[in-house]
């Protein structure tokens, strides 16, 4: 679209809205053996939360912490077996509240 | 294959186990606790509905089955008797509005309601009907007994293995259950959006007054040509003190695009048509799922031995453009399962012709009818013609029709389609193809 | 008997609201870590030394979903002691301590979610003639009995040796809670419930219930004649420490030695 692009709530804030319980094990893992030709990566750009970093080595830096659970990052990735992930431990996670 | 011993429920921890307790895991053990059978209902957030998100309505229609009067007792936010379908592109937007006032009186149409609420509600029927509910607990995988059949299910807590004749799987849009047990094809991303949705609190009669609609009454608006390069949709819907913004996004256009989801909310909101409606909104929650939006194109194999699916996990989810659903198809696909367990436990047969009444239910309901009567309906809607082209179109078409441009004389509306569709470069053949399939789909 | 008090509260507690809350949404209500690495603490100690655990709450009816959760967990016995949401320290104290006579070991955490003070296991002990050791961030198990860290003022720590009747609370970081077993989970464990029974009932009166804020921390005054010396004297701004600087081009390792060698020439690093 033709109008300036820039984000009405800092991104921070539009997560921190949200309830994560963190478990201390990551449920997301990346294999920058696998990812790290890669020049699409669409994760950094599908993730809801922006959990995927380019670090400038050109490889990926992930958080799991505040994850919605939403399985769009493996869905998007080309690379088989680049992202690896599961749910988080039962009672872990998102709690959303209302929505 | 037929084995007795597999079904003696001595040996079972359970009749059935049903994996997730959203809307269609909870209406399954509402129907197998109330036939009398042993039920596990396995929940792997902390409570049910505390990882669901959804697009806005739900349509309970279905629940007369199981909960009459369910409209006194739903936790609901308001009932919709406001439906608005509005066009837009960068700086233009024509709506078709609908108003209803009987659905705002029982026995009412859709309703706008919080996840977390009625989803929680609606488990807690079943555990009222006897069903045992565990939450906290994430299922890892499926049993097999030497026949190959499902047998139980094995999750992440120790000592977590559990058995039962059935497992019904309705563990969501991701179902690794329905992955692993290979009932669903060759993946692709294209099947699936991704919601992303801010909840934003806003005073009672200011909601009332921007939209239009007093009490409990409620508003939903779908919106298409609002998601910039990226094929999708856009909604807002009314809760009673809080709206919802949000917006549907292809998932291969929105990796490919380089938007992110956040961006194109914000750009929505920036519109003349919708920045008074979210003027000064506070956000309250972010939200974010996938939805199975392929219709029935996408459809896994929805039985194995022991084993049904329902709900997202079946990807039973209808989104056609003016009918965007899924809570109903998930109730309705778990009570469906729930039903043709019974019969299946009642026979001894849990094999997949002996959980045969699940498919023959579905094709004979609205679950399967509406998905092969709408079966090209998805893919014209996300379209990159609907997406991208007819906005401009129809909207250009409106602009032409009610401006006054004395002293020019009105131009004849045939006239003005003619010009706009080549200014716009939609082929003739195109739009007579896509009129077609859009009257084959929603005629 | 070895005791562990739970507190039912809201786990998403809201900063904004008042003190003195309705009780916890259901859905959202739980333990908090310290008080699940008492339990913890409590099931670990029985492993080594034997005896019964007895998971305590205060609390409504809807509290014994924790009660629950802790017989999965491993407790062996589970108590709620009826009494509404919301109740005073002093009051939850002497309602624990009619039932907690016999423990030989009491463990709480060291304080709840919801703003809580940390006064009850110090009411606890003062109602049961018994010792405390409050606000551990270690403790370990030996043959003399409990060696256990304690966090004072000033980042200091006292180690303690507990070797008679304690109330101990700990904080959340020193021990992860074990995951319930799902057989345990389906079990539906027998939950005891008592009255509260007279008490302290009236010795607190809440006259008003405001948002938390935190007290703000009084410092002595800084030195200096003018606003602005006084400024300075509070930020260190302009004095010599201030003073260094050097703008080199480097290659990263280079660099770093750089850096390195201006922090110990600068008296930073030894």
């Amino acid at each position: 679209m033709g109008r300036e692009v820039w984000p009405d709530i800092a991104f921070q804030d539009r997560i921190d809205s949200a309830t994560f319980r963190v478990h201390h094990q990551a449920h997301i893992v990346v294999d920058s053996a696998i990812c790290g030709d890669c020049s699409t990566r669409e994760c950094i750009v599908a993730c809801p939360a922006n959990l995927f970093v380019p670090t400038s080595d050109g490889g990926i830096l992930f958080n799991y912490e505040q994850c919605f659970e939403c399985g769009t990052c493996y869905m998007v990735c080309n690379r088989e077996g680049a992202i690896s992930w599961d749910y988080p431990e039962g009672g872990f996670g998102v709690v959303y509240k209302r929505t | 294959m037929r084995d007795a011993g597999a079904l003696d429920p001595a040996t079972l921890d359970a009749d059935v186990i049903v994996v997730g307790a959203g809307p269609a895991g909870s209406c399954a053990a509402i129907v197998l606790a109330r036939a009398g059978k042993r039920v596990v209902l396995i929940e792997r957030g902390p409570f049910p509905g505390s990882k669901n998100m959804y697009g806005g309505v739900v349509y309970p229609r279905i629940l007369d089955q199981l909960i009459p009067n369910w409209w006194l007792e739903a936790p609901v936010q308001r009932w919709v008797t406001r439906r608005s379908t509005m066009i837009m592109t960068d700086d233009k937007a024509l709506t078709v509005d609908f108003r209803c006032e009987a659905w705002g009186k029982p026995p009412h149409n859709g309703a706008t309601a919080f996840r977390p609420d009625f989803d929680a509600w609606l488990a807690d029927k079943a555990v009222v009907a006897g069903a045992r509910l565990i939450c906290s607990t994430t299922v890892t995988g499926l049993l097999h007994n030497e026949a190959g059949a499902v047998s139980g299910v094995t999750t992440d807590r120790p000592d977590g293995d559990l058995t039962a004749a059935v497992v019904i799987a309705c563990d969501g849009v991701n179902s690794f259950l329905a992955k692993q047990e290979g009932l669903y094809g060759e993946f692709d991303a294209a099947n699936y959006t991704l919601g992303v949705k801010e909840t934003l609190a806003l005073p009672k009669e200011t909601i009332d007054e921007r939209f239009g609609v007093r009490g409990t009454d409620g508003v939903d608006i779908e919106i298409v040509g609002c998601t910039g390069g990226v094929n999708g949709g856009g909604f807002i819907y009314t809760n009673l003190d809080t709206i919802a913004v949000g917006l549907v996004l292809k998932l291969p256009k929105l990796a490919a695009q380089k938007q992110r989801p956040e961006e194109l909310i914000a750009t929505m909101k920036r519109h003349p048509a919708i920045a008074p409606l979210v003027e000064g909104a506070e956000l309250k929650e972010y939200s974010a799922h996938l939805i199975p939006e392929a219709g029935i194109s996408m459809l896994p194999t929805l039985s194995g031995n022991g084993m049904l699916l329902a709900g997202d996990a079946a990807a039973l989810c209808l989104a056609a453009g003016i009918w965007l659903e899924g809570v109903n198809f998930a109730m309705a696909s778990g009570m469906y399962a729930g039903e043709a367990v019974v019969e299946a436990l009642r026979a001894q047969d849990v094999t997949v012709s002996g959980l045969a009444g699940y498919q023959r239910r579905l094709e004979a309901t609205f679950v399967l009818k509406d998905h092969r009567k709408l079966k090209r309906a998805p893919e014209l809607v996300l379209s990159d013609r609907v997406q991208h082209l007819y906005p401009e179109f129809v909207t250009s078409v409106a602009e032409r029709m009610f401006r006054v441009d004395n002293p020019a004389p009105k131009p004849g509306v045939r006239r003005i389609i003619a010009q706009e569709r080549k200014r716009v470069g939609i082929r003739r053949r195109d739009l007579a193809a896509d009129g077609v399939a859009g009257l084959r789909s929603f005629g | 008997m070895i005791a562990v008090c739970l507190k039912w509260v809201d786990r998403r507690p809201d900063p904004a609201r008042a003190i003195v809350v309705a009780e916890p949404d259901e859905r959202f209500a739980g333990v908090s870590a310290a008080d699940q690495a008492a339990l913890e603490w409590a099931l670990r100690q029985r492993d080594r030394v034997g005896g019964e655990v007895v998971a305590l709450t205060v609390g409504p009816s809807a509290a014994e979903a924790i009660l629950r959760d802790a017989s999965a967990a491993g407790a062996d016995r589970a108590i709620r002691i009826d009494l509404a949401f919301g109740a005073p320290s002093r009051t939850v104290a002497t309602a624990l301590a009619g039932v907690v006579g016999e423990a030989s070991t009491i463990w709480c955490g060291d304080y709840s979610f919801d703003r809580g003070t940390g006064s009850v296991p110090a009411f606890l002990a003062h109602d049961l003639g018994v010792a405390q050791a409050l606000g551990l961030v270690a403790v370990e198990f030996t043959d003399a009995g409990i060696v256990a860290l304690r966090r004072l003022d000033g980042g200091r720590r006292e180690r303690l040796s507990i070797t008679r009747p304690a109330v101990l609370s700990v904080e959340g970081s020193t021990a992860l809670l074990r995951r319930a077993s799902l057989r345990n989970l389906l079990a539906s464990p027998i939950i005891e419930r008592v009255g509260a029974g007279g008490g302290h009932a009236d010795a607190l009166h809440p006259v008003e219930a405001r948002p938390y804020r935190p007290r703000p921390r009084v410092l002595p005054a800084p030195a200096g004649a003018t606003a602005l010396d006084r400024v300075r004297s509070l930020t260190a701004a302009g004095s010599a420490t201030a003073a260094h600087g050097e703008t080199v081009t480097l290659e990263p390792a280079a660099a770093a030695d750089r850096i390195l060698a201006a922090l110990v020439e600068w008296g930073y690093i030894p």
